[in-house]
């Protein structure tokens, strides 16, 4: 019992820090432009297709061709939110949020024509050594995606707390448009932060590779489990989705060694509907943020 | 242009009520068919996501769920789905007033989140409740006791009754104090609030009225098919379906979904069957995807309303030039 419980909650821990890189980006582009980014979790199987290939085709290591994926994201993102997004910021953001629906159609067609509807995974020659920990044998490869989510969670935290950047991205989140009243750019602001969520999205999506297995309709099932990370967290606090990966992580840990695997996403939409009846602003969320 | 506002609607109705006999082909026929069970979950969905201005993306939940109702109901007490679909539409609407009261009390964006957890919930429930669904092996209806070449007609006319419903309630929530008030939560719901409207109420209300069409076209789409499964009855292009066309057709109009669901339906049907295998299975998600970035980027509006507006331009546009500005005379005229 105390095994099952300790495994549990190392298990549902490493796999949170996961969870959390996969969502903070989605929080921060919440954050800066109150509109939810539905293409999210497509965007992060982008890169772990890209990923996969990078290893199948030139045998580079999926942690190698995160920095990759971050670069590539980073521009893409930011020529999106410039191009199409930024437009309805301040207009008819109902029409973003469709826009972001348009785009993970066009990644989930285009994943099924380049890379056709069957399962990938990712397998390095480390993916089955296992790691002795007190007698509980962890998945080096756990470990290491864990590790590397900390790395970058860690580089963002950095990146908003330290620099001028960083205050402009919080200021955006916070009000605005009184950010824009003391000189902060907030078009500019809103394209760099856009640019870092998509990033992150594609970040995260070697690790999920190397963890689970995924074909192009999988965006739908990692797109719920990321919605309800960000609404129990209070949406656009960063801190909040960490601490709900974190507690969900350990919840599906739970659900999937005491019941089926096949519940475990359950318990992401149980939370979800748990949260909206008794504290709709979530976690961290204050109440007034959820506006438009 | 009058005449047609006026007895457009009537003329089409009769056309549509006489196809079948004109029309024989089953192909023809079951094109028009889905082209209706679209344009109502369509004219349905603008109710909420239009008039209210609160897209939602899990209609498609309510079109699978009600699937399952139905077919269970004709599967193990033998109710013929023509006889449950109103009832399984209501039970759709009181499902939608449920999940309304849990996501609408706030404003923002909580609810579209609940709406596609809601789809999803809902077919991981049909997959893995084996007992009750059959889990992804499905459920098999028994058929319709019709001879083959009429066994569609009473599809046809069922999904062209549920457009005529949805357009005749669209039409008059659109000109009702529930409709403004749902038009006045689009545009501030701060306001709207301070306006006096229970915008919670009317929101929940919306999304109720809203579901009722899917549910209904779900539940007869399983006895369509003769056939449930968790991919078939759940199938995200259905719900895209619903929201593209609405965009197209134009938001907050009643007839918006219609004229979506006529220019868009055939064309996906034709693009899926003539461009090679290999890409045909992905054409509908990439088609629905392009226009969900293209309508709003260039054409937010939809098409109804562009119409009007240009006619109105068109109309407010002299059409003998004015006689009191003169076009200054050519240099060098003598």
């Amino acid at each position: 019992m105390t095994q099952v419980l300790v495994q549990g909650l190392v298990f549902g821990l490493l796999a949170g820090g996961v969870y959390a890189l996969m969502s903070s980006g989605m929080s921060m582009i919440f954050g800066v432009m109150r509109m939810v980014n539905l293409g999210h979790a497509a965007i992060m199987l982008t890169g772990s297709y890209i990923a996969v290939t990078l290893l199948q085709q030139l045998g580079v290591d999926p942690l190698l061709s995160i920095p990759i994926i971050v670069a590539a994201f980073l521009v893409v993102g930011a020529l999106f939110e410039r191009g199409v997004l930024g437009r309805f910021i301040g207009g008819d953001l109902a029409l973003a949020v469709l826009v972001t629906l348009g785009v993970a159609n066009i990644l989930e067609g285009g994943q099924g024509v380049i890379w056709t509807s069957r399962f990938y995974t990712i397998r390095t020659g480390y993916s089955f050594n296992t790691f002795n920990l007190f007698g509980l044998y962890i998945p080096l490869i756990r470990i290491i995606a864990a590790a590397e989510a900390a790395v970058l969670l860690v580089a963002l935290w950095l990146i908003l707390s330290r620099t001028n950047l960083g205050r402009s991205i919080r200021a955006t989140i916070q009000n605005r448009s009184v950010a824009q009243l003391v000189g902060v750019n907030v078009a500019r602001v809103t394209m760099i932060a856009f640019a870092i969520g998509v990033a992150m999205a594609g970040a995260a999506g070697p690790l999920m590779g190397m963890l689970y297995t995924w074909y192009p309709d999988s965006h739908w099932l990692w797109g719920g489990k990321i919605v309800a990370i960000i609404i129990l967290g209070g949406l656009s606090s960063l801190r909040g989705a960490l601490l709900a990966s974190m507690i969900l992580g350990v919840a599906e840990q739970f659900v999937t060694l005491g019941i089926d695997v096949r519940w475990a996403p359950m318990v992401f939409y149980i939370f979800l509907l748990v949260v909206m009846l008794f504290r709709p602003q979530g976690l961290l969320g204050s109440v007034n943020r959820g506006l438009a | 242009m009058r005449l047609i506002r006026r007895w457009g609607p009537w003329l089409l109705l009769v056309i549509c009520l006489a196809l079948p006999v004109l029309v024989k082909q089953p192909a023809w026929l079951d094109m028009l068919q889905f082209t209706f069970m679209y344009a109502a979950m369509s004219v349905g969905w603008d109710i909420m996501g239009g008039y209210a201005g609160y897209p939602s993306i899990g209609h498609v939940g309510f079109f699978g769920m009600s699937s399952y109702v139905a077919g269970l109901l004709l599967v193990h007490f033998g109710v013929n789905i023509f006889a449950s679909a109103l009832l399984v539409g209501l039970f759709g609407s009181l499902v939608g007033a449920g999940l309304g009261f849990i996501s609408l009390r706030t404003r923002g964006p909580a609810f579209l989140i609940v709406t596609l957890v809601f789809a999803l919930t809902v077919q991981m429930l049909a997959e893995n409740l084996n007992a009750l669904t059959g889990g992804t092996s499905g459920l098999y209806l028994p058929l319709l006791d019709l001879p083959p070449d009429v066994v569609i007609l009473p599809f046809y006319y069922a999904m062209l009754a549920l457009t005529v419903l949805a357009v005749a309630t669209s039409t008059f929530i659109r000109a009702s104090r529930f409709g403004l008030g749902l038009l006045a939560i689009r545009e501030d719901e701060g306001k709207a609030e301070g306006s006096g409207i229970n915008t919670a109420l009317y929101k929940i209300l919306a999304f109720a009225v809203s579901v009722f069409f899917a549910s209904v076209a779900g539940a007869l789409h399983a006895q369509y098919l003769n056939y449930v499964d968790p991919d078939l009855a759940f199938e995200f292009i259905i719900g895209l379906n619903m929201v593209v066309m609405a965009l197209v057709g134009s938001r907050a109009t009643p007839w918006g979904g219609v004229l979506g669901a006529v220019i868009m339906f055939p064309i996906s049907q034709l693009l899926v069957y003539t461009l090679p295998d290999k890409f045909s299975g992905q054409v509908p998600l990439v088609e629905l995807g392009i226009l969900l970035i293209l309508i709003p980027m260039f054409l937010p509006d939809g098409i109804i309303k562009s119409l009007e507006r240009w006619a109105e331009r068109r109309r407010r546009r002299p059409r003998v030039p004015s006689t009191d500005t003169f076009a200054p005379a050519p240099v060098g005229a003598p």
